[in-house]
Parts: structure tokens; C-alpha cells; sequence
């Protein structure tokens, strides 16, 4: 697969000013700030292939966001560096943002006031994009999104699903190569995310476009990426299929007890160290069971367990399997 | 072409959006009128007592008032997002824009005009205009004419190379909004006057730092000749129609400069 992004070693530190409590330190600091260093993005490179649909997942403050923003060409980085598509994005600002095409969920770009179409009018003038491929764009994405009921309507008066549409909509137009969506699905109901979440596979299969995808939704993992990339406190912990990260934990089993008293326990073990076998017989001899059921571990347990510091990915099997 | 259709759409959007709600955008242009009248209407009382001040009789003043409407009417159409400039950056907006393959100036220019107050001070700019300028003795031919319309688009640039000025130092400052009202909004307040009923440290300002008196003083004064043009340099009479091109073209290398700290920063 031709490699279209090239992150080598990216850091991104603020300086936070340090505030203490009281008056007295509130005055200090006019005069004589401290600063704490905050490590944003620590050491982070991986490789995306053309084509690939990559879901960028972390808990709050892990550093999805900066890296979105250093690979869109918003900052730079304080070290590393990140090549797309022959560009250096925070170099070659204007030329690299052409071929992308970006859109923050929590950010709109839609004029409150106005319908949806003018706001991709604008768009169609930004990107020059010609009349015909404008035109033919519109017509499908609004078709494939369940646009066409309230194109015309201010964007004030859509609601929150229909308003991500247009925003998607409205980064998309010009047929950009590469995507980012930071955070697309974020406040949606089901049927709203499920939309979303088809647009983007079918983005990603008939135009071959490459997709960087940050969620806090494993449904969106799950059912969009191919590829699955975590990071935590400004590193990459994660980079590899999702087939590989469950198997990997299907080694963890989670048994559910219900007993005679009716009183519930839980319990889970790591198959390798303790086998099923052992661990029933333990129990059958120790506890009057009524019910019993063995758990797969879900997706979204996994990935809890993993912010939580529970498990540890640190086997070499675990290391990213890159492009 | 594309950066006039751009321009075109922009303004379109910022009419439309202000036209859906067509009876707060009335009200809300006559205040503006209203209020900025009020001080005229002060002035005019006043001048009713004084006959005149520094030499300047109240249709002089009107004239002199006029220029610093009309071209207000102006910057907000096409620099509004520059005057509230530093709210885009904290709520992060302005990272839009640097993921479109445009200049960043081009895409805050004419973005979201502020098409209220253009049409109050613009109304009251014309009627100022229209009551004073047949009075004050100005003969209107083709060389005077021609030195209005360069004064206009003069003060223009200053104010817009100001409302840049400030905006380039919200990516050192997060919030400027005080340093603006003392140099901005009070300065345009002092260029109401002719400058030579202030004190030295204000006509330095107004001529050297935030150089309003290029925006109407000395441009009224080429046309109006009152004797206390004797105060200043002859040549600031000619050369205030190009001060504004100067002023804007410090201001946009300043923020070419500045511009670079956002990258490095973020928000």
C-alpha cells in the first residue's frame, strides 16, 4: 500500500501557567508566572496507507486533538515530523489543504443563520470547485445523508444530527483524498451516528478516500475502521486491527454467578495463567450456583480496562503492526 | 475572479443572515443612528452658544464629522471580523480558516460584515455630508473630487490596518480588548475635533501612533483651509491620502510575523 501519511516522532509540550490558590499568589503571578509543562503529544509516529479508514481513539486530554491538528497543518510540532502526500503541513499551508478535508464535531462551520446550501456555495468558491463536480456532489452526498428535507432550511433550526451532516457535507465537496473527522459522531442518536457511519465507509470504498477518525464511540471503531490507533497521555499504546486486539483479549474471560441465595458475583481471569477448567471446578466446589455465564470480553470493556491502566500493552504482540 | 466571487458570497451571507431577523435589524440600525446623532446633535447645540471652536463653525464640524462616519461604514463591512477578532481566536475559530487553501487576511475580510452598524454610520455619514458639504465652501471639481475619494479609501486603511494591528496581537495577548478601547475607540472619539484644541500628547498620537487626523483632519483641511493648519507640516495635507496604504502594509507585515506564533502555540 503507498504510504500517503508519514509521522515521525512528533511532540507537541504547552506551557501551562501554574496557578496557585489565594490572593496573595493571584498577585505574585502578575509579575512572576510559573509554568508547568504540559506533554501533550510525546513521541508519537505511526504510517497511514492511501486508502486506509484509521480510527484515532484516547481518553480526554490524551492527545488526539493536537495530532489531528499538527497533521491538518494547524501547529507544528516541537520535534518530529510529519510528511502527507509529498507536503509538510504546517509549511505548506495553502497548497497541502487543498487534497484535505477536515471537519471538528464540536465546531461548526455552517453560517447559524442561513440554509445549508449556502454555506456550501461558499465552499464551491474557497475550493474552486468546477460547477459540474459541485453539482454531482451535492446531489449524492444529500441522497446518501437524507439531505434533501432541509437543505433549505436555516442551519439554526436543524437539529444536532442533521447539522453534523452538513458539516460533513460541507468538508467534503471538493473530493478531498484525505479526511479528518475529529470527533463526528459526537452527541448523536443512533440512527443519526449510523448514518454518519455509512457515509464514511462509503467514502472510504467507491472513492478510495483516506480517513482519520477520532471517537469516543467503540460502535464507530467497531463498525468503520480497519485499523485502530490509541493513544494515552501523548503516546501511541496501540496500533493494529481490532481483529488482533480482541483476540488478544479472548484470553480474558469474565465469569457471572449466579447463586443459590441469590446473591451475584463476577470474576475475571486470564485463561493462560488459570484455565477454565480450574477455575469452574474451584467454584463448583466452593459456591451453591444456580446460574452461570462466561463472557467474551466487549470491545468497549477492553479499551476501559486499557485507560484504566487494567491491562497492559506491553507483549510484543502487541506492537503496532503498521503499513 | 475567484476572490471576487468569494468576496461576493461573503457579503451575501452576512446581508441574508442579518436580514432573518428583519425587525431587530431595524432597530437595531436606527440605534446606532440614534445614538451616534446624539453626540452630533451635542455638538451642534453647542455650537449654537460658541459660534465656533478653533476657527471650525458647525457645518465645518459636520464635514469633518461626516468623513469619520462615512468611512467607519466602511471598515466594518469589510474588517468586522478583524475588530472582534480576538473572540474568534478564543473560541477557536480561527482554525477554520487555516484549513482552507485561502489567504488568511482574504478570509477575514469582508467576513461576517458587520452590516448593522455599516448602514447607521453610513446613513448618518451621507446626511452629515449632505447638510455640510455644499456649505463650507468647497469648490468640487475633478481634483478635489478625485483628493475625497483618495482620503476616504485612505482613512479606511488606516482603521483597517489598526483593527489588523490589534488582531496580529492576539496571538501574543489572549484578550487585547483593553488596549483597543484606549487607542482605538478613544482616539476616533478625539478625531471628532479639529486635533488643535488638544494638548501636544494627544495631536502626537493622533498624528504619529494611531494616525486618525490623517483619516479627517488634514484631509477637511485641503479642502477647507482654516488657519490652524498653520500649527502642522504643509505636506501632511498631500500625503494623507497614502498614509493609509503605509499604515496598512506595517500592519499586514506585522501580522504576517505574528501569525507564525499560532502554529507554535495553538489554543
Amino acid at each position: 500500500m503507498e504510504t500517503i501519511i508519514a509521522v515521525e516522532g512528533i511532540r507537541k509540550y504547552y506551557k501551562v501557567a501554574k496557578r496557585d490558590r489565594g490572593m496573595r499568589a493571584a498577585i505574585g503571578q502578575l509579575f512572576n508566572r510559573k509554568y508547568e509543562v504540559k506533554k501533550a503529544v510525546d513521541d508519537i509516529s505511526f504510517m497511514i496507507g492511501r486508502g486506509e479508514i484509521v480510527g484515532f481513539i484516547g481518553p480526554n486530554g490524551a492527545g488526539k486533538s493536537t495530532t489531528i491538528k499538527m497533521l491538518s497543518g494547524i501547529l507544528y510540532p516541537d520535534a518530529g515530523s510529519v510528511e502527507i502526500d509529498g507536503f509538510v503541513p504546517y509549511k505548506q499551508r495553502k497548497q497541502y489543504v487543498k487534497n484535505i478535508g477536515v471537519v471538528f464535531g464540536q465546531k461548526s462551520q455552517l453560517n447559524w443563520d442561513l440554509p445549508l446550501i449556502e454555506s456550501f456555495e461558499l465552499m464551491k468558491f474557497i475550493y474552486k470547485i468546477p460547477q459540474e463536480q459541485y453539482e454531482e456532489n451535492l446531489k449524492l452526498f444529500s441522497e446518501l445523508l437524507d439531505m434533501e428535507p432541509f437543505l433549505r432550511q436555516p442551519v439554526r433550526q436543524l437539529s444536532l444530527g442533521q447539522r453534523m451532516r452538513g458539516d460533513i457535507v460541507a468538508a467534503l465537496l471538493h473530493s478531498p483524498e484525505l479526511v479528518f473527522l475529529d470527533e463526528p459522531t459526537i452527541g448523536l442518536d443512533v440512527v443519526a451516528k449510523e448514518k454518519i457511519r455509512e457515509f464514511i465507509r462509503y467514502m472510504n470504498k467507491t472513492r478510495k478516500t483516506t480517513i482519520i477518525f477520532t471517537t469516543h464511540d467503540m460502535q464507530d471503531i467497531e463498525k468503520v475502521c480497519d485499523r485502530l490507533i490509541i493513544i494515552d497521555k501523548g503516546k501511541k499504546i496501540y496500533d493494529g486491527s481490532i481483529d488482533e486486539i480482541k483476540n488478544k483479549y479472548t484470553n480474558f474471560k469474565t465469569i457471572e454467578i449466579l447463586l443459590e441465595n441469590g446473591g451475584k458475583e463476577t470474576e475475571t481471569f486470564d485463561i493462560r495463567v488459570t484455565p477454565m477448567n480450574s477455575v469452574l471446578q474451584k467454584l463448583f466446589a466452593e459456591k451453591h450456583i444456580k446460574d452461570i455465564s462466561i463472557c467474551e470480553p466487549e470491545i468497549d470493556g477492553i479499551i476501559r480496562d486499557i485507560y484504566e491502566g487494567r491491562l497492559l500493552l506491553d507483549s510484543p504482540a502487541m506492537e503496532g503492526t503498521g503499513v | 475572479m475567484g476572490e471576487l466571487r468569494i468576496a461576493a458570497q461573503s457579503l451575501k451571507m452576512s446581508v441574508r443572515s442579518r436580514m432573518q431577523y428583519r425587525v431587530d435589524a431595524l432597530v437595531a440600525t436606527i440605534a446606532v443612528f440614534v445614538r451616534e446623532s446624539a453626540n452630533i446633535i451635542v455638538i451642534y447645540l453647542a455650537l449654537l452658544k460658541f459660534d465656533v471652536i478653533n476657527g471650525w463653525n458647525v457645518n465645518e464640524l459636520l464635514f469633518l464629522f461626516s468623513i469619520l462616519f462615512l468611512t467607519y461604514a466602511i471598515v466594518v463591512s469589510l474588517f468586522a471580523d478583524l475588530r472582534d477578532f480576538s473572540r474568534m481566536i478564543r473560541e477557536g475559530r480561527f482554525d477554520r480558516l487555516l484549513v482552507r487553501p485561502r489567504g488568511l487576511l482574504f478570509q477575514l475580510i469582508l467576513n461576517n460584515a458587520d452590516v448593522i452598524a455599516s448602514l447607521g454610520h453610513g446613513l448618518l455619514g451621507i446626511l452629515l455630508f449632505v447638510l455640510s458639504a455644499g456649505r463650507v465652501g468647497i469648490q468640487w471639481n475633478l481634483v478635489t473630487i478625485l483628493y475625497y475619494t483618495g482620503a476616504i479609501i485612505g482613512g479606511v486603511l488606516i482603521q483597517g490596518g489598526i483593527f489588523i494591528f490589534f488582531s496580529a496581537l492576539s496571538f501574543y495577548f489572549v484578550e487585547t480588548g483593553s488596549i483597543r478601547s484606549i487607542f482605538y475607540w478613544n482616539m476616533r472619539k478625539f478625531a471628532g475635533y479639529p486635533i488643535s484644541i488638544y494638548n501636544r500628547l494627544i495631536q502626537t498620537i493622533l498624528i504619529y501612533v494611531v494616525p486618525f487626523a490623517f483619516v479627517n483632519y488634514f484631509p477637511a483641511q485641503y479642502l477647507l483651509r482654516k488657519p490652524d493648519m498653520a500649527n502642522y507640516n504643509e505636506a501632511y495635507i498631500y500625503i494623507a491620502p497614502f498614509v493609509g496604504v503605509g499604515v496598512y502594509l506595517a500592519a499586514y507585515l506585522f501580522w504576517r510575523v505574528s501569525v507564525r506564533r499560532y502554529y507554535s502555540t495553538g489554543n
